[in-house]
């Protein structure tokens, strides 16, 4: 029974809260509407209609909060064409914020606890003040409405829980997919006739023919399935967009500064995975762009520039990438600051290029703000966007011009199941990196490798890098030394490099990232497994953690001691 | 596709109609309803039985999802004592359980009698290492109720008399959770 229930709630959730998601959006897009001088009647009809399919459905499924909530804003739909100009901003302040408290309440359904509370108090302050500009006539409007405040924004900047897990397939693709499985099938019995055959001793001189035909088709079938499925976990990069028009509106408040929001490519399809991923430390991108790029109107309008700042977020592929631009036309990077701070860090800054000292921002530590505002200085940092972006198997990259502007790029995988990878031996054993935090692959001599203070250095590109034997380090079994393995894959992980020694190297290949069971969580130095050609398993090392790790691990003492040790940095 | 990568992040919901959803909670209704009638009291339960050296164990046929070949282990750096690592059952990566390990028994190198006992548990695999698959065993409830008595190692539920040999009973989902911590559906594949 209850399995039922939540499975039917679940569906509830799964089918509502896109609506409920998209409330907020239309009524910004209504804003912009009566701002230009439109009537927004088509906007208002679409509102009400999903939210007539909210009601109806949080009816159907007794939870009345949700259903309240919905009925008590196409109340306000219902009134909103016959106010005046002037009383809008209020009611879509109303619609706004009854749009947040929807999605908050449908997300907390499964867990069974709606806030039932909250829920009443706006529908009775809502209904009150409907019920007044009843009272005084259509032109009244909703003047008198109560807003509560602080309360709302909240949903925009964490949206990323209540919408996980699933995809819908239109029942059209899973059709398609069936007779894809039904081809495979076939040629598979196809081939046991002709094996069955062959078992027995005969062989027909079609045989062979048949063979080269079923297997060309079976390739092709099972190829068509991969990516078809693959399909399924993508979806409109827009709908990660569309997240931050609400958050700039919001900060554009805040500040008091008109911005405007521009979205490219929207269409742009992206692994569901990624975007969930990307979802919040995008918001601290944007913020960034905000607090720390657009000047103020008075600066803006000293420098000529128009006082309305704009904010480009776009989207392409590119070679089979997702490129993902935000821009700000701000005041730009302040080099000043940056090479400031590089120079109290020690950082020979006269090694770097412009484009360099710019980069060093994904760096922890390298906020450039110099106050910290109530929009900056909170939340993650640069260098955790970065983490984020190469944990996914992708890079980032700015690009500023003092008084004209920031650029941040993003170069995505299209999905997170799929990743190019480096497989490499070790002892009797392979493991695969993923591409995006390979700086290098080196042929290592002994003349390229010292131990200072039990802390072993790999010389690369006039620099040194800390190295580990990876046998070692990964609890192989085998008795080699450090100093005995052909080649080092030089890795970087945030602003952290280390080199492991390993046996051999493969080629770059194409992988599907396998997770690891929960049980396996405490094995930190692996982000999922891969099954190779032959059905081989072979683990991903999650190179964070492995990059932290050959930082840490000194080498065996003289007297023959080999096992691993971990102290605190020495750098 | 396995039931743990319907678990995993990009689990498919069909589009299904309100129609759809309600038969199907008829259904489950209907099937409760004939579970409840098929509780005689002289209910049998069937178990997969395997040895572990000369000792027959036995878990339920419920929580056995198939038999597998054991095929070569590949190891996992840092992985709990009784994982001895992770096997691909048609693409699907599991962790193989060394049940000798599990049980507290000394480990054994395996055999080309050894099998992958593949368990599921809230909707995660979990493949057990065992010497070899003996047989399937029929035992009436009251059989195994009455078996649980005295003390024995964590996860072995009870003893049973079959024939002229006793069978020690497992409970696969116990010993999971006794020897790999809490049991929860999968979560790794969310984690950011």
């Amino acid at each position: 029974m209850e399995d039922i229930f939540s499975a039917l709630v679940k569906d509830f959730v799964d089918e509502t809260q896109p609506i409920a998601l998209e409330v907020g959006a239309q009524v910004l897009k209504l804003e912009e509407a009566w701002g230009v001088g439109e009537d927004g009647k088509a906007l208002l009809r679409s509102l009400r209609s999903g939210l007539h399919t909210i009601k109806g459905n949080a009816a159907m499924m007794g939870l009345s909060p949700v259903a309240q909530v919905a009925h008590v804003l196409e109340d306000v739909c219902a009134r909103a064409a016959e106010v005046e100009p002037e009383d809008r901003p209020a009611l879509v302040q109303a619609l706004l914020e009854g749009g947040d408290l929807l999605v908050m309440l449908i997300r907390s359904a499964p867990a069974g606890s709606l806030d039932a509370g909250r829920a009443d108090e706006f529908v009775a302050r809502t209904a009150v003040s409907i019920e007044a500009a009843r009272a005084a006539g259509a032109s009244a409007g909703l003047a008198q409405m109560p807003t509560e405040t602080g309360a709302a924004g909240v949903v925009t900047s964490a949206p990323s829980d209540g919408e996980r897990g699933s995809a819908r397939i239109a029942d059209g693709d899973v059709d398609e997919l069936l007779e894809l499985a039904g081809e495979a099938i076939v040629g598979q019995t196809e081939l046991l006739r002709v094996h069955a055959r062959l078992l027995r001793g005969e062989f027909e001189a079609g045989d062979m023919e048949v063979m080269d035909r079923v297997l060309t088709g079976l390739g092709r079938t099972t190829r068509e399935m991969r990516d078809r499925l693959l399909r399924v976990r993508l979806a409109p990069i827009a709908t990660l967009f569309g997240r931050y028009g609400r958050y700039v509106r919001d900060l554009a408040r805040e500040r008091g500064q008109p911005i405007e929001l521009c979205i490219e490519g929207g269409g742009t399809a992206v692994d569901r995975a990624i975007i969930r991923r990307l979802s919040e430390p995008l918001v601290h991108v944007v913020r960034n762009a905000v607090a720390h790029g657009i000047e103020t109107a008075e600066e803006r309008a000293a420098a000529g520039k128009p006082v309305k700042a704009r904010i480009l977020l776009g989207a392409g592929l590119r070679e089979g990438r997702v490129q993902v631009t935000i821009a700000d036309d701000g005041r730009g990077l302040d080099m000043q600051a940056i090479v400031a701070k590089a120079k109290a860090e020690g950082i020979d800054t006269s090694r770097y290029g412009e484009q360099d000292l710019q980069r060093l921002i994904f760096h922890a530590g390298f906020s450039t703000a110099k106050t910290v505002t109530e929009l900056a200085g909170r939340g993650v940092g640069l260098d955790v966007v970065a983490g984020v972006v190469q944990g996914l198997g992708g890079r980032i990259d700015v690009r500023s011009t003092s008084g004209q502007g920031t650029v941040f790029t993003l170069d995505l995988p299209v999905t997170v199941s799929l990743q190019k990878a480096l497989v490499f031996g070790v002892d009797s054993e392979t493991f695969a990196v993923p591409t995006g935090f390979i700086l290098d692959t080196v042929e290592s001599r002994e003349k390229d490798l010292q131990e200072i203070n039990r802390v072993l250095l790999l010389s690369w590109r006039d620099d040194f890098v800390r190295a580990t034997d990876a046998g070692r380090l990964l609890g192989c079994q085998g008795l080699a030394e450090a100093w005995a393995r052909p080649y080092a894959i030089v890795l970087q992980a945030g602003n952290k490099r280390g080199a492991l020694l390993v046996d051999w190297l493969s080629g770059v290949q194409e992988i599907v990232v396998k997770p690891l069971d929960a049980a396996l969580l405490g094995c930190r130095m692996l982000s999922g497994a891969t099954v190779l050609a032959q059905g081989k398993v072979v683990p991903i090392l999650d190179c964070v953690e492995v990059v932290r790790r050959v930082n840490r691990t000194l080498q065996p003492e003289r007297s023959g001691e080999t096992k691993a040790e971990v102290v605190y940095d020495v750098f | 596709m396995s039931s743990e990568e319907r678990n995993a992040e990009a689990m498919a919901v069909v589009a299904a109609g309100k129609a759809e959803t309600l038969l199907a909670f008829a259904d489950a209704l209907v099937a409760q309803g004939q579970r409840g009638q098929t509780q005689a009291p002289a209910e049998v339960r069937q178990y997969v039985a395997f040895f572990l050296g000369e000792t027959e164990y036995a878990i339920p046929i419920l929580q056995c999802r198939e038999i597998v070949r054991l095929t070569t282990v590949t190891r996992v750096p840092e992985a709990p004592a009784p994982v001895r690592g992770v096997v691909s059952l048609r693409g699907h990566i599991m962790p193989a359980v060394d049940t000798r390990l599990c049980l507290g028994l000394p480990g054994a190198p395996p055999t080309p009698r050894s099998r992958l006992l593949v368990v599921e548990v809230t909707g995660r695999l979990f493949g057990f290492i065992v010497d070899r698959v003996a047989r399937i065993i029929k035992l009436s409830v009251p059989a195994i109720e009455s078996s649980a008595e005295g003390t024995a190692p964590l996860g072995v539920t009870g003893a049973v008399r079959v024939g002229d040999g006793t069978v020690l009973l497992m409970d696969a989902d116990l010993l999971l959770h006794a020897r790999l911590g809490a049991v929860a559906p999968n979560t790794r594949g969310e984690e950011a």
